[in-house]
């Protein structure tokens, strides 16, 4: 069972890092700062999920897995708010120039 | 006024049960968490009042799943791209006429349609948000339209003003 949990653990955070990895590639390959924030946000949000998920049956007690939850969803809520914000500053430069 | 005082402990309680989840009960960091709290209540009565928004706490939450989904595909969808040797994005922009009267509902619609696949609001037009789409070939503003009438329940917008 524990040989299981451990299997989950390792496919999961694995596949989280390669979302981080393949949001660091779109991060340096896409044309311009929208497209960029495209590439951190949807990338990076699903890759820390799939860690999240990944470490909480590892997780000690109710707590450690509530905090992992809370964690991630605090990311969650923060990239929605802040890549839109980012997004109107470069929408505005761009048709500034 | 009363109303408001119930709210400002509700939210109150909420934010140092988020504290507790994430630093834990010891006394010096209980008083840092109280002060906190009532800092972030007293914003939120200021920027949210209870009697404005027509936000339903579990109906948003019943969308959660569909919410994972979508972020799933999201992640993929950009990965997919970036990892492509061809690259193939086409960016733009459309002009989104969201269907919400309430501006708490169309912030709040903003903020989830930046985590949907392909999408990210970069501002607003007279003729409604504007979005930033990774790929314009993709029947973004359909795909909008339809999230917004899923939402429309959970963010207080369906009929009643």
């Amino acid at each position: 069972m524990s040989l299981l949990i451990d299997a989950w653990t390792v496919l999961a955070v694995f596949s989280g890092v390669f979302f981080f990895l393949a949001g660091t590639v779109g991060l340096l390959r896409f044309p311009d700062a929208l497209t960029r924030l495209h590439a951190l946000t949807k990338a990076d949000n699903l890759g820390l999920g799939l860690i999240v998920f990944g470490l909480l049956p590892q997780a000690v007690d109710v707590w450690m897995a509530l905090k992992l939850i809370v964690i991630w969803l605090l990311v969650l809520i923060a990239g929605a708010v802040v890549s839109q914000r980012v997004a109107r500053v470069a929408r505005a430069q761009e048709s500034g120039q | 006024m009363n109303g408001m005082w119930q709210v400002g402990v509700v939210r109150w309680v909420s934010l140092m049960l988020l504290w507790v989840a994430l630093i834990g009960t010891h006394s010096a960091a209980l008083l840092v968490g109280a002060i906190a709290a009532a800092l972030a209540t007293w914003v939120s009565l200021k920027l949210l009042p209870p009697d404005r928004s027509g936000l339903r706490l579990l109906a948003l939450m019943g969308l959660l799943p569909r919410f994972l989904w979508q972020s799933l595909k999201a992640g993929w969808d950009v990965a997919r791209r970036a990892l492509d040797p061809r690259l193939p994005i086409a960016p733009g922009f459309v002009t989104f006429t969201c269907p919400y009267r309430g501006v708490h509902a169309r912030d709040t619609f903003a903020a989830i349609s930046s985590l949907l696949p392909g999408t990210v609001p970069c501002g607003e037009s007279e003729d409604g948000l504007e979005i930033h789409c990774l790929d314009v070939g993709q029947p973004v503003v359909a795909q909008l339209t339809d999230e917004a009438q899923r939402m429309a329940h959970a963010l207080g917008e369906d009929g009643h003003g």
